[in-house]
C-alpha cells in the first residue's frame, strides 16, 4: 500500500484534535515562530526563552492568490499541472503563515474567510506515495 | 558633512541582450556617464558598485572590480554593494558618503546586470532550514505571488478593481514610447492588459515585470568640483538606506507574528523614503515627481500612500483623475518604470537616479515634468533592503 510522506520532517503533526504546525514560542515576549529558532529575535525581548509550540488548527485568510502558472523548482505538483490556491492566513494563536488552501474551487477562495489547518496531499512521488504538507480549508457554516 | 554634486549620467538601454556581456552593458553607461560630466576616466577616485546576483562579478559580486578592470586599472579603492534589487540605491548612499565626508572628490557610481531567463528565484539553496527553499517545497509559493497577496489585501480593503491595476500598466507604456531607454515602447490598452496571461490571480503578465539586461552610471563629485565643471548640476538632497523591521506585516520565509497595527509592510522601503524626507527637509508637498519600484503595478497603488503622500485608499483615485501622470500634481514613474523596463536587478536604482537627473535638467522629452525641481527614487530589495534618494536642481 502507498505511504503518505510528509514533504519535511518536523513542520507539523497530526493530533486527534486535528493538524498542528511545529514551531516555537519566546516565553519572555510571546513572539511565534515557525519553524522551530533557537532563539527569540524580537528586538525589544528582555531575554529569550524559546520553548516548543504548536500552532493552528483556527484561522482566518488574511489574503489570498491564484498560482496560476506552474511555479519553477524545487515546488511540487502533479501532473498535468492544476492551478491552486494559497493564502495568508492569520492563526488564532498569533502566527501569520503561508499555506495552499485545499479546495476544488480555487476562484471562491477570499480574503477574511474563516480556515482550518489541515494536512493533505501535495503531490505523488515516484513510486506512488503521497506526499503531504500543511493547507488550510475553508470553514463552511 | 560636505554637498554632493550628479555631474554625469549614462545608461545602456534596458532590454534582452543575449550576445553583450554585463561589462559590455557597464562599459556604455559609464562612457556615458563620464562624457556628460566632462570628466576622464582618470578623474574618478572611487567606484562604489551594486553587486551583482546573476552576472559578472566573477562569482563574488565583485562588479565594480570588472567595471576597473575594463576602464583601465588606476589603482582606485572600490566598494561592492550587496543588497539585492536594492544594490543600485545602497551604491549610491554610500557614494555620496564618499564625496560627502571628504575622503574623495569624484566618485563612479555603477551598477549593471544581465538576468537569467524566467521569473527570478529567490533563493539558489536547497537546505531544509533556509525558509525560502522550505516556502517554496511545502507550498509552491515562488516569488511573484508575494506580490499577488498584497495586491489581494488591497481589494479587499479599499476595492481596488483589476481595471484600476491595468490602468497603471496602460499609463506605465504611454510614457514608456516616449523613453528610449525602455524595453516596452507601444503603447497597450485596458483590453490588452486584462488579456495578458494570468500569472498570480489577481496579477497578469503586463503587470509584473518580466527580467531584464541594463546598466546605469553616475558621477558624483563636490561642490567645488561641479562648479568648476558645469553650469547646471543638481544636488543630492538626500540619501537613505534601511532594513525591515522584525514587526513588518509580511511574512517574508514561511511565516511571522500576526502584526499589532496590521499596516506595516515594506518597511525598509518606508523608513528609507521617510528618512531621507527628513534628512532633506522636504515633505510630500516638495517632491515633484517619483521614481518607485514597480516591480507590479500594485506598488504604485501602496507605496504612495506608505510613505504619505496620501490617504489610505486615495491611490486609485489618483490614477483615475491622472495625477499619477507627469503633468499631474503626483507624477509616478514618467520613465515607464520598471512594467515598461523590466527589472536587471542590481542596475534599478541607478536607472532612476538617471531618471530623476533628466527630468530635473528638463531633458525627458514627450515623459517630461513640466518644470521639475525635486525628485525621489525609491528601492526594495531582497533581505529586506531599501533604498530612498532626494535630487533637487
Ligand atoms: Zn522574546
Amino acid at each position: 500500500m502507498a505511504d503518505r510522506i510528509p514533504v519535511a520532517d518536523g513542520l507539523f503533526a497530526e493530533t486527534k484534535d486535528g493538524a498542528r504546525l511545529i514551531g516555537s514560542r519566546c516565553a519572555s515576549c510571546g513572539t511565534p515562530y515557525f519553524p522551530k529558532v533557537d532563539w527569540c529575535r524580537h528586538p525589544e525581548c528582555a531575554a529569550s526563552k524559546i520553548e516548543d509550540a504548536g500552532f493552528g488548527p483556527d484561522g482566518t485568510i488574511w489574503s489570498c492568490a491564484i498560482q496560476d502558472y506552474p511555479p519553477p523548482a524545487p515546488a511540487k505538483f502533479d501532473k498535468p499541472y492544476k492551478p491552486y490556491a494559497m493564502a495568508v492566513v492569520d492563526l488564532a494563536d498569533g502566527l501569520r503563515v503561508l499555506g495552499q488552501i485545499k479546495t476544488d474551487d480555487i476562484r471562491s477562495v477570499k480574503p477574511d474567510m474563516k480556515v482550518t489547518l489541515v494536512v493533505d496531499a501535495l503531490c505523488h512521488d515516484d513510486a506512488g506515495n503521497e506526499v503531504v504538507t500543511w493547507k488550510f480549508e475553508v470553514n463552511h457554516a | 558633512m560636505r554637498e554632493v554634486a550628479v555631474i554625469g549620467l549614462g545608461m545602456h538601454p534596458w532590454g534582452k541582450f543575449g550576445d553583450k556581456s554585463v561589462q559590455q552593458l557597464c562599459r556604455v553607461a559609464v562612457d556615458a556617464a563620464l562624457k556628460d560630466a566632462g570628466v576622464a576616466w582618470r578623474d574618478i577616485e572611487a567606484v562604489a558598485a551594486a553587486s551583482s546576483r546573476f552576472s559578472g562579478g566573477r562569482g563574488w559580486g565583485l562588479n565594480g572590480n570588472d567595471v576597473i578592470d575594463d576602464m583601465g586599472a588606476t589603482g582606485i579603492p572600490v566598494y561592492n554593494l550587496s543588497a539585492g534589487c536594492a544594490a543600485g540605491g545602497n551604491a549610491f548612499n554610500v557614494g555620496t558618503m564618499l564625496v560627502a565626508s571628504g575622503q574623495h572628490d569624484m566618485v563612479l557610481v555603477v551598477g549593471g546586470e544581465k538576468m537569467p531567463k524566467g521569473f527570478i528565484q529567490t533563493s539558489g539553496v536547497e537546505e531544509t532550514t533556509d525558509p525560502e527553499y522550505l516556502r517554496q517545497v511545502c507550498i509552491g509559493v515562488p516569488g511573484p505571488t508575494f506580490w499577488a497577496f498584497m495586491c489581494r489585501r488591497r481589494m479587499a480593503d479599499h476595492g481596488t478593481t483589476e481595471e484600476q491595476l491595468a490602468k497603471i500598466a496602460v499609463k506605465a507604456r504611454k510614457l514608456a514610447v516616449h523613453n528610449p531607454n525602455a524595453r516596452f515602447r507601444k503603447e497597450t490598452s485596458v483590453e490588452e492588459v486584462m488579456g495578458s496571461a494570468l500569472v498570480s490571480y489577481p496579477l497578469r503578465l503586463f503587470e509584473i515585470c518580466p527580467v531584464s539586461d541594463g546598466a546605469a552610471a553616475v558621477v558624483i563629485c563636490s561642490a567645488e568640483k561641479a562648479r568648476r565643471l558645469t553650469t547646471r548640476p543638481l544636488w543630492v538632497a538626500a540619501s537613505a538606506i534601511a532594513t525591515a523591521r522584525f514587526d513588518d506585516g509580511i511574512p517574508r520565509g514561511l511565516a511571522g507574528a500576526v502584526p499589532k497595527d496590521g499596516k506595516a509592510y515594506h518597511s525598509e522601503a518606508a523608513a528609507a523614503v521617510r528618512k531621507a524626507m527628513e534628512k532633506a527637509a522636504i515633505g510630500p508637498e516638495g517632491i515633484d515627481l517619483i521614481e518607485l519600484q514597480d516591480n507590479t503595478v500594485y506598488y504604485e497603488l501602496s507605496f504612495p500612500e506608505e510613505w504619505g503622500f496620501c490617504e489610505p485608499g486615495e491611490a486609485e483615485h489618483l490614477l483615475e483623475s491622472g495625477a499619477t501622470l507627469p503633468t499631474g500634481r503626483l507624477p509616478i514613474n514618467p520613465s515607464g518604470g520598471f512594467i515598461s523596463f523590466g527589472e536587471a536587478t542590481t542596475a534599478q536604482g541607478l536607472f532612476q537616479i538617471c531618471e530623476l537627473g533628466w527630468q530635473l535638467r528638463g531633458e525627458a522629452g514627450g515623459r517630461q515634468v513640466p518644470d521639475a525641481k525635486v525628485g525621489l527614487a525609491q528601492t526594495l530589495g531582497l533581505g529586506g533592503n531599501g533604498s530612498g534618494t532626494i535630487l533637487k536642481r
